[in-house]
């Protein structure tokens, strides 16, 4: 009913609510991100209750290294898919970016223990593993999209760590596909110097082959560019950008927009958080010039996301925490928050 | 075909002309007529420029817009900033692909033209004699040295012929520069003398004698 009231005078206006990917059924990833401290956590928080309303199962993922769906839920979430209290049909998990890539090394380690710490080459998967950008994320989301594929959530939120971070595994592929051409050169190159050293089938002294290693990490590149061409499809996946009305907000805001069409991910969400309406008659200073701010702000979102769903999502007197609270604030996701007056 | 002395100057007259005005200058001259042609390249290239001069003006506009107040303006500048540099710079690479292809044809047909040249016609026309020498002006010596390596004796030889254009041109050439040193060093110096109003009559007296050395 609020949403027909404000979109009344202009029809062909985007609606300012969430609505259209709720409607989208296709929709299976979900990213929510944003500049730290915007709300990317309660609007993923919010957003996955009110998928759940309307899906048959939902996955919540946290990939941020400070994970907080435990804190929004009051609950402790791991790397195992668990159900939040109150809900059937809502899952939430939280992984750790660096730890899946620790693990794998470990396990890898432990493989060959045998001649683990012989040579100084002993760390090479380790430093050629760490020293291609983005390589910890693009693990963990390798790692999350192998247990996802087995275990059929409709759609999966993801809550992504600040804003740069989230998108280098995206250039992951072509950097890895750089860097294994390095590689390559470099063994064919150095190839019959490092069979001289390494005996006639090119064992490294842990007991890792060159060849392997070559096609572990062939591998990887081709597990992440499906992921990646799933991605970029737009049938299937959505960023929503989280933002507060201020300048460097907006700014990351479209630079992530800018980013995420270079990599071709579609976004056409934009939730603007933490809105001060301060009660009419109110003598606040402070609040009627950040209210001035915002609104200068707000006007130049307008103007400049013409084409976005733009939803404006009030600051509350509370912190928004617990399943009450938050499925309250979800409410405005789709219902368009209006100001007291 | 005219006369085989007459070629063989020729190609070491070039020879020497290239060297002195420096490969790279003809070619970057050669390079600015092809384009002034009107070929589908020479269009690119205009496109490019304008796109340039386009550029520069959205960077002097996003320049000249704060980012704070007018932040949708900004942004809309920043799109289409960011959008025309990543055009210009994909175009930069192809159209210097261009210049490089370009300019190692006109390298080769220069090599070939020249230093093929030299080196052919006197291997083809060796045993051939270019014109004979009076008979009995010259000592032996003298004409076994003009017909070396393989013509008649008696005769001038190609190879010889080469040799003494490639002499002859290179004195003149050195010669002609010299004189045009010359010219721009009394004209330079006179250039400096002029401006300095306070240089008595001593002094100009001093820079006269100088140029007429």
């Amino acid at each position: 009913m609020s949403a027909a009231l404000i979109n009344v005078d202009d029809p062909d206006a985007m609606e300012p609510t969430l609505q259209s990917i709720l409607d989208q059924r296709s929709l299976r990833w979900i990213f929510v991100g944003g500049k730290g401290g915007v709300g990317k956590t309660t609007t993923s928080c919010s957003l996955a209750i009110q998928l759940a309303k309307v899906r048959r199962s939902v996955l919540l993922i946290s990939t941020d290294p400070a994970h907080n769906l435990s804190d929004a839920f009051s609950q402790k979430f791991g790397k195992e898919a668990r159900l939040i209290d109150g809900f059937d049909n809502l899952s939430a998990m939280e992984i750790d970016p660096n730890g899946s890539i620790q693990d794998l090394l470990a396990g890898q380690g432990e493989a060959d223990s045998g001649m683990g710490d012989m040579g100084g080459m002993g760390g090479m998967m380790q430093d050629l593993a760490f020293a291609i950008p983005g390589i910890d994320e693009a693990m963990s989301f390798a790692e999350v999209l192998k247990q996802v594929k087995s275990l059929s959530y409709e759609t999966i939120i993801f809550d992504t760590a600040p804003t740069g971070h989230t998108l280098r595994f995206l250039q992951f592929p072509s950097v890895l596909e750089k860097a294994l051409a390095k590689v390559s050169q470099l063994s064919n190159q150095y190839g019959p110097l490092l069979n001289g050293f390494l005996g006639s089938n090119g064992t490294l002294p842990n007991g890792q082959n060159l060849g392997e290693m070559m096609e572990k990490l062939e591998a990887l590149r081709a597990t992440i560019s499906e992921v990646n061409t799933q991605f970029k499809d737009e049938r299937l996946t959505t960023f929503v950008c989280v933002c507060i009305p201020e300048f460097l907000s907006l700014y990351e805001t479209e630079r992530m927009i800018q980013e995420l069409a270079s990599y071709g991910i579609d976004t056409h969400t934009i939730v603007v958080n933490q809105l001060l309406f301060p009660k009419p008659g109110s003598d606040c200073e402070q609040c009627t010039a950040r209210r001035r701010m915002q609104k200068k702000y707000l006007d130049q979102i307008e103007e400049l996301y013409d084409e976005f769903n733009v939803v404006k999502m009030p600051l509350l007197v509370e912190e928004v925490r617990g399943k009450e609270r938050l499925e309250k604030f979800s409410e405005m996701l789709v219902k368009p928050f209006v100001p007291p007056s | 075909m005219p006369s085989l002395l007459v070629v063989i100057f020729v190609v070491e007259l070039v020879v020497q002309l290239i060297n002195t005005i420096g490969a790279a200058t003809i070619n970057s001259l050669i390079w600015r007529l092809y384009l002034a042609l009107p070929t589908p390249l020479a269009g690119q290239f205009a496109d490019q420029r304008k796109k340039q001069k386009e550029y520069l003006v959205v960077r002097h506009e996003l320049n000249a817009t704060s980012s704070q107040d007018e932040f949708a303006k900004w942004a809309k500048l920043r799109r289409q900033h960011d959008k025309l540099l990543d055009e210009l710079e994909k175009k930069k690479s192809s159209l210097e692909a261009y210049r490089t292809k370009f300019d190692r044809y006109l390298t080769a047909t220069r090599l070939i033209s020249t230093r093929g040249v030299q080196w052919v016609l006197p291997w083809w026309y060796g045993k051939q004699p270019m014109f004979w020498l009076p008979y009995g002006w010259f000592p032996y010596y003298v004409e076994w040295f003009a017909s070396f390596p393989r013509a008649p004796l008696g005769s001038v030889s190609i190879v010889v012929w080469q040799w003494a254009c490639t002499a002859v041109l290179a004195l003149v050439m050195e010669a002609a520069l010299g004189v045009m040193g010359l010219i721009t060093a009394s004209r330079q110096a006179q250039r400096q003398k002029q401006p300095v109003p306070a240089a008595g009559a001593g002094a100009g007296k001093g820079g006269e004698s100088k140029k007429n050395l």
